[in-house]
């Protein structure tokens, strides 16, 4: 770290924000070190939110461990219940029907635009942007609408199953229509929206050039997902997942790693999402979507990662009665926090929320417990 | 109806305390109201940020240890006449994390809210759906209404 | 039968500018800040007339603040110094002289803008470091730093209001000035009902624009809010008004928003606020139309910060300049 920009004696004030406070609308501690308003150091206080999910997990069967890892977080819930049945799969040799497959991943996609749609919501909400903000929480009524349609409900849909996906998630020809008509509707809007957004001068001036987080430091705190991307690194895990391997997409990178380049790395995001959506829809193989072949057995560790909406998400856990031992999960928001910090040194106080916010923090995945050892 | 029944009932801002959830909950109500498909102010329910100003406070989550003490003070800093509303299965009961296994409570969690703060509508759900958040705003309504 | 006739112009005048300012907020959040946000928005006497009701009937508490009697009485001294305002730009106290002129109403602003910084230094709310939460643990950073609420912040912000920020009004209100080579209220009205409208001129034009931009920085209207920005200091100096003081408070929003407006149909205009003249219509109309394009301008616009605010607030000033040095020649 730039010894400079960090080590410097502060003289003036701290000014405290949070656990309430409306820019984070999640509880966390922010401290702000300031000088004539421009921020020098930070330190973000985590641990509000940590409910201990991994001890709760300690010597549960195994399928009620999935369902509860759902509940760690509401933004993307699919991703972790994917994940944790993923681990279980991998440790237990299960294979997946490919039409379970293909309806994980139109969740999943779908889960990312949602998530998406909020991040770019929230910053426009922070940017003090009502107008654009509502704007763009009505464009995502329509991504909430298909995954109440496709789930049951609107956030905790809980859609894979060990095995495969659940029942009620199937996807029959009507749903595959609203789906198709769903993905058009929401191009159109969000490229109405993109095109509305960069043309504005005022939203550009207070974006461009803030929060900037250098390709070096984005890699040197091991910032991962969206937020690594948007420094110019082309690290997706989607590249190397085998369920992604039939469909043809882009790895989006920006080049600036300011709020702007972070803003509208999700904007392009939701293209590929939508565009894999439209794949998985068009070659939605026929079969069955759950394998209730498999077998028991106790497994050692066993690990797996899978590329979230924020990030690389990291699930271990071992098997022994079919109950879960040693649960480890490591959430992208946790790898982040160092860039949060990081990235509203040096900006006027009002940009300090906004350069947090363009890490895409998710507090509730962030607070479990780990041990840092040098950064 | 007094004119200070119906001047309470013309405005109503509503507190939000995010309580260490999932976050389900606390997007489903930013959501409604936020969002123009539900758009709460048509219901003259207003966003406010500020204790001294709310007449509604909206708790999700299973309050954690670090934040009772923060929930605490937020409800004593709201003037009479107030109102509480629960929302979420984890603000009704601890949800899923209250219990380790089976009656062992977990170290983390401070109880539901109404062990904290006394509660006068329970809003259930996981996560709450934003038509039911206006429906329990409305239901704690006749307590505003009818106080001194 | 003259003085009865003038106490009820002055007493009639204020209370309908009184009743008008009421539905003004709630003009803008129906029909203007709902409609481009594409929802139904609140009833229009919701945000202006019901919540200030709904505020007095509240439990008065006692603000968290070193001086709770001083903070609470800022909001009615802000109120009442806004009134007298209004009152001076009734035609009927020109007689007053000296107080019915373009310095006396300069002086009278600023008090306006003073009291947003004795409001955001005695203000010590629980959103900031009053809350209690263990985050200077071992190993925190910085421990020795003083530690500030924000609202000392949004203080310092209404500081650099006061030096910089309200120039454009300033500099509009001497547009006139320049172009009638009076600073009375009345020789300026008189000017405008021999030349026409001021702004029915080059000078008039550029005034009125600087005006604008200094009517909104005066309420603080977004983008130029950053004394009650919501990203940091949350409401600022009002963060620790409850009850009837917050309900002041709501009440001198809406009324500045008229005397605003009513200033300036007086200045460019020539049409003084006066009940028994039938252009008290036309200030009316300005009384509306100044928060609707505001309420359109703020709609469309974030939060500024100091990087875009001092170009605008230079720019503008500039522009006011022009309009003075078009005024005179």
């Amino acid at each position: 770290m730039d010894d400079n920009k960090q080590n410097r004696k502060v003289i003036e004030a701290e000014v405290p924000m949070g656990p309430v406070h409306p820019a984070a609308l999640e509880p966390y501690r922010l401290r702000l070190f300031v000088e004539d308003e421009i921020v020098r150091d930070a330190e973000m206080t985590v641990g509000v939110n940590h409910r201990g999910v991994e001890r709760i997990m300690e010597g549960l069967p195994v399928e009620k461990a999935n369902s509860l890892t759902e509940k760690i977080c509401g933004i993307c819930s699919n991703s972790h219940i994917w994940n944790s049945c993923r681990t279980a799969e991998i440790a237990l040799d299960i294979e997946v029907p490919e039409r379970a497959i293909y309806i994980r991943i139109i969740m999943e996609e779908l889960e990312r635009l949602h998530s998406h749609m909020l991040y770019l919501a929230h910053g426009c909400e922070v940017l003090g942007h009502e107008t654009f903000s509502m704007r763009l929480f009505y464009i995502r009524e329509t991504v909430m609408d298909l995954l109440g349609m496709i789930g049951g409900n609107r956030v905790q849909y809980g859609s894979a199953v060990l095995g495969g996906v659940r029942p009620r998630c199937e996807l029959d020809e009507m749903r595959l229509q609203k789906i198709t008509e769903g993905m058009d509707l929401l191009e159109e809007k969000i490229s109405a929206f993109a095109d509305r957004f960069v043309s504005d001068p005022m939203v550009m001036s207070r974006i461009t050039g803030v929060g900037l987080i250098s390709q070096k430091d984005a890699l040197r705190l091991a910032c991962t997902g969206p937020t690594l991307r948007a420094t110019g690194v082309a690290n997706d895990l989607r590249t190397v997942m085998f369920e992604y391997d039939p469909f043809d997409f882009d790895v989006i990178t920006q080049d600036d790693g300011d709020v702007k380049s972070q803003l509208l790395m999700r904007v392009f995001e939701n293209f590929e999402a939508i565009k894999i959506i439209r794949q998985a829809v068009r070659d939605l193989p026929e079969g069955p979507i759950t394998n209730r072949s498999w077998e028991m057995k106790d497994v050692p560790l066993t690990k797996s990662y899978i590329e979230v909406p924020r990030g690389t998400l990291y699930h271990s856990y071992a098997l022994e009665d079919g109950r879960v031992r040693n649960c480890v999960i490591r959430t992208p928001s946790m790898a982040n926090i160092g860039a949060m910090q990081y990235a509203c040194i040096g900006h006027h106080i009002t940009d300090a929320q906004l350069s947090i916010v363009q890490c895409d923090p998710c507090f509730t995945c962030t607070d479990r417990a780990i041990e840092i050892i040098n950064i | 109806m007094s004119l200070k029944s119906y001047s309470r009932g013309r405005a109503i801002h509503v507190m939000l305390v995010y309580t260490g959830g999932c976050n389900g909950c606390d997007i489903e109500i930013v959501n409604c109201i936020l969002s123009p498909k539900f758009d709460a102010e048509q219901y003259k329910v207003f966003l406010t940020w500020n204790p001294r100003e709310a007449d509604v406070l909206v708790v999700t989550g299973p309050v954690t240890k670090h934040n009772e003490k923060p929930l605490r003070e937020i409800y004593k800093a709201i003037p009479e006449p107030k109102a509480v509303v629960a929302a979420g299965a984890c603000a009704l009961m601890g949800g899923v994390y209250k219990n380790c296994h089976g009656d062992i409570p977990s170290e983390e969690i401070a109880g539901p809210v109404d062990q904290i703060i006394p509660v006068d509508a329970k809003v259930p759900g996981c996560a709450v759906r934003p038509q039911d958040i206006v429906a329990g705003l409305v239901s704690a309504l006749p307590l505003l209404l009818n106080a001194d | 039968m003259d003085l009865t006739y003038s106490l009820i112009a002055v007493i009639g005048t204020l209370v309908v500018s009184f009743m008008v300012s009421l539905f003004l907020p709630g003009i803008e959040r129906k029909f203007i800040h709902a409609r481009i946000q594409q929802r139904v928005g609140p009833p229009i006497t919701s945000p202006g007339i019901m919540a200030p009701i709904k505020f007095f009937f509240k439990q008065t508490i006692n603000p968290e603040s070193p001086m709770p009697r001083l903070y609470n009485a800022l909001p009615l001294i802000s109120l009442i110094v806004v009134i007298i305002l209004l009152l001076f730009l009734i035609p009927q106290m020109y007689f007053l002289g000296a107080l019915a002129s373009i310095i006396a109403i300069v002086g009278f602003l600023k008090v306006e803008e003073v009291m947003y910084m004795f409001m955001g230094s005695l203000s010590k709310s629980v959103l900031s470091v009053r809350m209690p939460f263990p985050d200077m643990a071992k190993g925190a950073k910085h421990p020795e730093t003083p530690r500030s609420f924000v609202e000392e912040l949004s203080s310092l912000r209404a500081f650099r209001l006061i030096a910089f920020g309200s120039f454009p009004i300033y500099i509009a209100l001497f547009v006139s000035v320049a172009k009638t080579g009076s600073l009375y209220l009345s020789d300026i009205i008189a000017y405008q009902q021999i030349h026409g409208p001021i702004l029915f001129s080059l000078a008039g034009v550029m005034g009125a624009v600087v005006f604008f931009i200094g009517y909104m920085i005066l309420l603080n209207e977004y983008p130029f809010s950053i004394l009650k920005a919501k990203p940091d200091v949350i409401e600022g100096p009002y963060l620790e008004y409850a009850s009837k003081y917050r309900a002041y408070v709501y009440l001198t929003r809406g009324f500045l928003m008229f005397v605003l407006a009513t200033l300036f149909a007086t200045l460019f205009l020539g049409i003084a606020p006066n009940i028994m003249n039938i252009n008290f219509i036309i200030t009316l109309i300005v009384a509306l139309l100044f928060p609707m394009i505001m309420a359109v301008m703020s709609a469309f616009s974030p939060v500024f910060t100091y990087k875009q605010f001092y170009p605008t607030v230079a720019a503008v000033s500039i522009l006011g300049v022009l309009a003075i040095v078009a005024a005179l020649l």
